[in-house]
């Protein structure tokens, strides 16, 4: 046995275990009889847009059944990448992040879906440029793209005799965060409230100033780490150990009325309504376009869309197509704003079904903010992102607990970003 | 890995050297083959378990460890790369140093507290049983639930333990897991806390394998307390100390679990230990091969520091 057969036998026995089931590839080019798809999900209880989109497409498509592999939200990235690894045969893969896409494609484990891209409502999709690789290749489309605003809870704004946000710079945001805070103690009510991920400050300061979050050079993170520890330092959010420490959930923030500004993604939309529906909040909210800097024209936020993908090693490969043909086309995308969920195909509409839902606030200023400028990409798409993730959270972690300054934390981004990153 | 050496004899007891038993005979009778077959087919279905689950991968990961492999494509032979990408690599120094400091803290203070709680509760009294049952209590609760738990008691601003050490005149409590200097201290008495209930029951055992005649010995030729714990439970209980002191070694080295809810590595680096660094590095960026390569440094590691404390024994038993 050769070193290099050796090593590949040592590979196979590592990876292979149980998962690597005997292929028998039936290869359903027709789509004739009846065809299992099987398609992996994220805790499937609490993200309904899943059994909504396979209920449709079942209804559609009699002769296909739908088999979802339902994992756990906080364990999908890593159980998604053992399986794959271990040679898993799934035919959908859903991509939770655009930051797992680049290693799964990197690696060659997606199956090009090129010729999908090109057809249909395909190019009007929000966010499918990030799914864009070398040679204009794609191998996900978007089904899905959530983007950032600012929640608000207009009893606290009533209360506080405060009018409404709506376009506001940053420097105006903490002047309101401050004044919106009120008591002390356990009564504590904050302005706002920044929950501890690292997009608070760095997404949205690269999507804005134009930054490179992969680039190696973080300088341009530096006026919104000053006003993010402003807000903290004021105490109009709750500061970044205690969130920390306590595992804050940043919907209970909003719903109690602990706080009364969040910056969230928009897939807290749905869960809102939801929450309102079965009793569990009687807030009364609305949304803000995300501040800006004083030089911005027009309004500059960042999404991460979220999509589906075909596994190099799928055994139904045209059901799969026309799945995702299918979930990212209009009917799709009309199922999922049904549900309160923004569709990546967002047009007239789309937007008509998502506005029309009961429990959407009807102001003007809501349908305005659902319509930024521009959404930028939360995190570029490379097979080096995830290494960078790890990097940029850590230094995030220790500005903002105070552990660091703000210059001192960037210049070790800095240099971690160019020397430990290959 | 670490089963490969708690599963290897540490037994405190010494060898028997029965040599008798040692030669089989050349020609083994029916009834020999039989209790042989017996014999195996008891030690099988553990066999093939350690076989494919641990042994298996191990071997590979040492061969994977002069490779680089994503985990999908097959795997190149790159040499030593690996190891010289690792000596300059401040992550995972960063997580070797954080690793001893947390095998420093939580190696010798568990020994003490374990043995101390032994001690305390190893005499006649009312409910011995109850605080045994207490004391064990911690091991046998749900390692997320522990962590999470202690977090919050963490809490710099809202958290009993600041709160507490406010009352004892503290003013300025430390920042525990938000603060880099404080964070490894926070997860070390969590630890302690947590295993210190499983030791104390094998010193328990220790302690009652000791003659009572040693103790009455001792009483009548005038030793007191101190000199009784000194000169006769100290050397009585030397084959159990030795037995905690390897598995709290290797229990140290690979810890995970606590550290990986408790701070997830933070804040910074300041709790990132080798476990999780290859977790990082082979699960999440997908570097088998170089994970590999920390897991073989890691191996080595407990190796060289289980050997130190075999010999070290072996030393002091001969003296």
């Amino acid at each position: 046995m050769n070193r290099r057969k050796f090593l590949a036998l040592c590979a196979a026995t590592a990876a292979a275990g149980p998962l690597a089931a005997c292929g028998s590839s039936s290869d359903s080019s027709g789509g004739d009889g009846p065809v299992t798809l099987t398609i992996s999900v994220w805790s499937m209880a609490t993200t309904p847009e899943f059994q909504a989109l396979f209920d449709a497409f079942h209804k559609a498509n009699p002769n296909i059944t739908i088999k979802p592999v339902d994992i756990l939200a906080a364990d999908y990235s890593t159980k998604v990448k053992v399986m794959l690894s271990g040679g898993d045969s799934t035919d959908i893969i859903t991509m939770k992040n655009t930051t797992d896409y680049g290693q799964f494609a990197g690696r060659g484990q997606l199956r090009d879906i090129s010729s999908l891209a090109a057809t249909g409502t395909a190019a009007e999709l929000q966010g499918l440029s990030a799914f864009k690789q070398s040679g204009g290749k794609y191998y996900a489309l978007p089904y899905r793209q959530d983007f950032w605003v600012l929640f608000y809870n207009k009893k606290l704004f009533d209360a506080a005799k405060k009018p409404y946000p709506t376009n506001m710079t940053w420097d105006q945001y903490t002047q309101l965060a401050e004044s919106l805070t009120t008591g002390s103690g356990a009564n504590k009510v904050y302005g706002t409230y920044h929950h501890t991920w690292r997009s608070v400050v760095q997404a949205i300061s690269a999507a804005q100033t134009g930054g490179n979050l992969i680039g190696g050079h973080y300088e341009f993170l530096t006026d919104q780490y000053n006003t993010a520890l402003a807000i903290q330092n004021a105490g109009a959010t709750l500061d970044f150990g205690t969130a920390t420490t306590q595992q804050t959930s940043y919907q209970a923030m909003l719903e109690t009325g602990k706080a009364a500004m969040l910056p969230m993604g928009t897939w807290l939309v749905g869960s809102l309504l939801a929450d309102k529906k079965a009793g569990k909040t009687d807030i009364d909210w609305s949304i803000a376009p995300m501040p800006q800097r004083p030089d911005a024209s027009g309004v500059t936020t960042f999404g991460s869309p979220t999509a589906f993908s075909i596994n190099r090693k799928a055994r139904n490969v045209a059901a799969a197509e026309k799945f995702i043909s299918f979930a990212t086309g209009p009917q799709g995308a009309a199922i999922l704003a049904g549900i309160g969920i923004v569709p990546a195909l967002l047009n007239d509409a789309t937007r008509k079904t998502y506005f029309g839902l009961t429990g959407m606030p009807a102001d003007a200023t809501f349908q305005k903010a659902f319509a930024p400028d521009k959404v930028n990409l939360e995190m570029p798409v490379s097979d080096t992102s995830s290494q960078i993730d790890q990097i940029l959270t850590e230094e995030h972690q220790l500005v903002m607990s105070k552990q660091k300054s703000i210059a001192a934390g960037i210049a070790e981004m800095d240099s971690r970003v160019q020397t430990e990153v290959d | 890995m670490s089963e490969l050496i708690t599963a290897s004899p540490v037994s405190p007891a010494p060898s028997t050297g029965n040599s008798a038993e040692s030669k089989p005979p050349r020609r083994r009778s029916a009834c020999g083959w039989r209790n042989t077959l017996i014999g195996w087919s008891f030690i099988l279905p553990n066999l093939v378990g350690f076989i494919a689950i641990t042994l298996v991968p191990v071997v590979a990961a040492f061969a994977l460890s002069f490779a680089d492999w994503d985990g999908y494509n097959p795997p190149k032979w790159i040499g030593l790369k690996n190891f010289q990408r690792l000596l300059h690599d401040n992550s995972t120094l960063t997580a070797l140093r954080n690793t001893v400091y947390y095998a420093a803290g939580h190696v010798p203070l568990t020994l003490l507290a374990s043995l101390g709680l032994a001690l305390l509760l190893n005499r006649k009294m009312r409910g011995v049983a109850f605080f045994r049952a207490v004391a064990f209590f911690p091991y046998v609760t749900s390692m997320v639930a522990v962590a999470i738990v202690w977090n919050m008691l963490f809490n710099p601003q809202f958290g009993p333990v600041n709160q507490f050490l406010h009352l004892l005149g503290v003013s300025n409590g430390p920042g525990w897991t938000t603060s880099t200097t404080w964070a490894m201290p926070a997860v070390i008495i969590t630890s302690v806390w947590r295993d210190m209930g499983y030791y104390m029951i094998l010193f328990l055992a220790g302690l009652q394998a000791i003659p009572k005649e040693l103790y009455e010995a001792a009483e009548v030729d005038g030793a007191n307390g101190w000199q009784r714990f000194r000169s006769v439970t100290v050397p009585g209980l030397r084959p159990t100390t030795f037995l905690v002191l390897i598995l709290l070694t290797v229990q140290s080295f690979k810890v995970f679990d606590l550290i990986f809810v408790m701070t997830g590595g933070g804040p910074g680096q300041a709790t990132l230990v080798l476990s999780q660094q290859i977790y990082q590095t082979g699960i999440v960026n997908g570097e088998y091969g170089y994970a590999s390569a920390i897991s073989v440094v890691l191996f080595l590691i407990v190796l060289v520091v289980t050997l130190t404390q075999f010999w070290f024994n072996a030393r002091r038993e001969r003296s």
